[in-house]
């Protein structure tokens, strides 16, 4: 019987791995590029306050459309082009498509995404 | 298995392979499956049409799959499993594909309806588990049962993020395009399968003579698997009627959109862990005890969330004990399957019973709908599952767990 647990735990983990991996790779190449304009997903570090979020989100020139789940993932939308490259450069650790599932979720990846990011600077 | 016939087994034709692979199976029928919600709006956008027309083709999807599961299961129990699996994946993926291109009400029944459904019931894990029941040693079955449907589980939580990402980047017509291609490699995942083949309904050894009409007429006239039947109803009632109410509950009780989302998630992480824990425990004696437990449990649990205050904490220890309790009926009722009629039939019993379990998932969702409707609110239909709770809880605990008669093995 242990030997069907050890079976089963290694088939999940490695699907979940795999998962994983795929879902970051989804998420880098779902980036908005710095140009992009719109509503989008601005996703800060876990640690930022909703404050900072904020005045990152005004100083970009975003207006706050609402804040999700998590403290640091906000809709933000401007018309303007460079949105997603302003929100980086004030802080966000990027800017992605709006999703028509949890912010939250897209978030988390996110989060994932900004550390393979780092990895490889 | 023996050391030399394990050599002479290609690696492909391995129970190991078989499992991997079956389990595979379930992972993208379930996935694909889960992800329809997120094609409501902008299908629903794009051809102007009210919510009502999409939502009816896979309400029809829905019922179309219980019909076509004791069907599906009558063709696998006559031709081997692999064989539906692939037919399934071809209807399956016909049937997603065409939905891009279904611009009227009629079409999209015919292609995300019919089609889709059927695709469905011939790609589901049902299927896989009765040619794991054939295939894995009896010691193991219970298992395998619990190891196939947790499979399914987990394919609901990971299809419906990367959809939903490409739904957002790509649109509507290229997430449908890669759920069409998605499922399509439930074929190439299936070609271990093939080492199960039951062409021309061969006697296996331990099994009943009877031919497939007579067994299922005998069936249902045991009383046990009539309890079974009445059983598993209620399971899709409870299930259907959270899947699809549950998140707008919580938003009239104040709770996030996301957090609503997250008590799904929670819902399906918990679920992988409960239906593996159930197929242990059905491996280890007597079944209807604990399938009997996990209803009075539902019961229990529903009363106390709807008598509590709702709240984050609540709403998130409310998903993760259902999301225990969600399919871990699935491997103890296929179980009490094989036990009363054996494996030859196995498909095709759990197909008629899985068909009960259907019609307690329109009447959730429906009934959810029409009560809130008539009364404002969903308290009714809370209770009404808490009282169909106990009665599950009730009606499986005078089920016999031995081979019915006309079962017995020649």
């Amino acid at each position: 019987m242990v030997g069907n647990h050890k079976f089963a735990l290694g088939f999940f983990g490695t699907v979940l791995l795999v998962w994983l991996v795929g879902m970051t790779l989804f998420v880098r190449h779902s980036a908005l590029p710095p140009e992009a304009s719109g509503t989008m997903l601005a996703v800060f570090e876990p640690s930022t306050s909703q404050d900072a979020a904020v005045a990152a989100i005004i100083k970009s020139g975003g207006n706050v459309v609402k804040k999700s789940g998590l403290d640091f993932v906000w809709v933000v939308q401007s018309d303007e082009a460079g949105l997603a490259g302003k929100l980086k450069a004030n802080g966000a650790l990027g800017a992605y498509r709006e999703l028509p599932i949890s912010p939250a979720l897209a978030g988390c990846f996110a989060v994932a995404d900004a550390k393979v990011e780092a990895a490889f600077d | 298995m023996t050391t030399s016939a394990a050599q002479e087994t290609p690696w492909y034709f391995r129970t190991t392979t078989i499992l991997i692979a079956g389990c595979l199976v379930a992972i993208v029928n379930f996935g694909i499956r889960s992800t329809f919600g997120l094609f409501t709006l902008p299908i629903s956008t794009a051809h102007q049409w009210p919510r009502e027309t999409y939502s009816f083709a896979i309400a029809l999807q829905n019922l179309l799959w219980g019909i076509g599961t004791p069907l599906a299961g009558m063709l696998a129990d006559r031709y081997g499993s692999a064989r539906v699996l692939m037919a399934g994946a071809v209807l399956y993926a016909l049937g997603i594909f065409g939905m891009n291109y279904s611009d009227s009400g009629p079409l999209m029944d015919f292609t995300g309806g019919v089609l889709v459904g059927m695709g469905i019931a011939m790609s589901s894990f049902s299927i896989v588990m009765a040619a794991l029941g054939r295939l894995v040693p009896p010691e193991k079955r219970s298992w395998a049962f619990g190891l196939a449907t947790a499979s399914g589980s987990m394919g609901q939580a990971l299809f419906i993020w990367p959809v939903g990402q490409i739904v957002s980047n790509s649109g509507w017509n290229a997430g449908l395009t890669a759920l069409a291609f998605a499922a399509l490699v439930i074929i190439p995942l299936s070609i271990p399968l093939l080492v199960q083949n039951t062409s021309k309904s061969v006697q296996q050894q331990g099994e009943t003579a009877l031919p497939l009409g007579k067994a299922v007429a005998q069936a249902f006239g045991h009383r046990s698997y009539l309890l079974l039947v009445a059983g598993f109803f209620v399971c899709g009632f409870q299930l259907a009627f959270i899947t699809v109410h549950f998140p707008p509950y919580l938003a009239e009780h104040g709770i996030p959109k996301e957090i609503a989302w997250i008590a799904m998630l929670t819902i399906g992480l918990f679920n992988v862990v409960g239906a593996y824990m159930s197929g242990i425990i059905g491996g280890r004696g007597v079944k209807r005890i604990p399938l009997s437990a996990i209803y009075l449990a539902r019961a229990a649990i529903y009363t106390i969330f709807i008598l509590t205050p709702i709240s984050t904490t609540s709403t998130l220890l409310f998903a993760a004990s259902i999301g225990l309790l969600w399919l871990s009926t699935v491997p103890l009722t296929m179980g009490l399957v094989t036990v009363m009629f054996g494996t030859r039939y196995m498909a095709t019993l759990y197909g008629f019973v899985f068909l009960s379990h259907q019609v307690g998932s329109f009447l959730g969702v429906w009934l959810g709908g029409r009560l809130y409707d008539a009364y404002g609110s969903y308290d009714p239909v809370w209770w009404m599952s808490v009282a169909l709770g106990v009665f599950a809880g009730l009606v499986h605990l005078p089920i016999r767990e031995h081979r019915a008669e006309a079962f017995a093995a020649v």
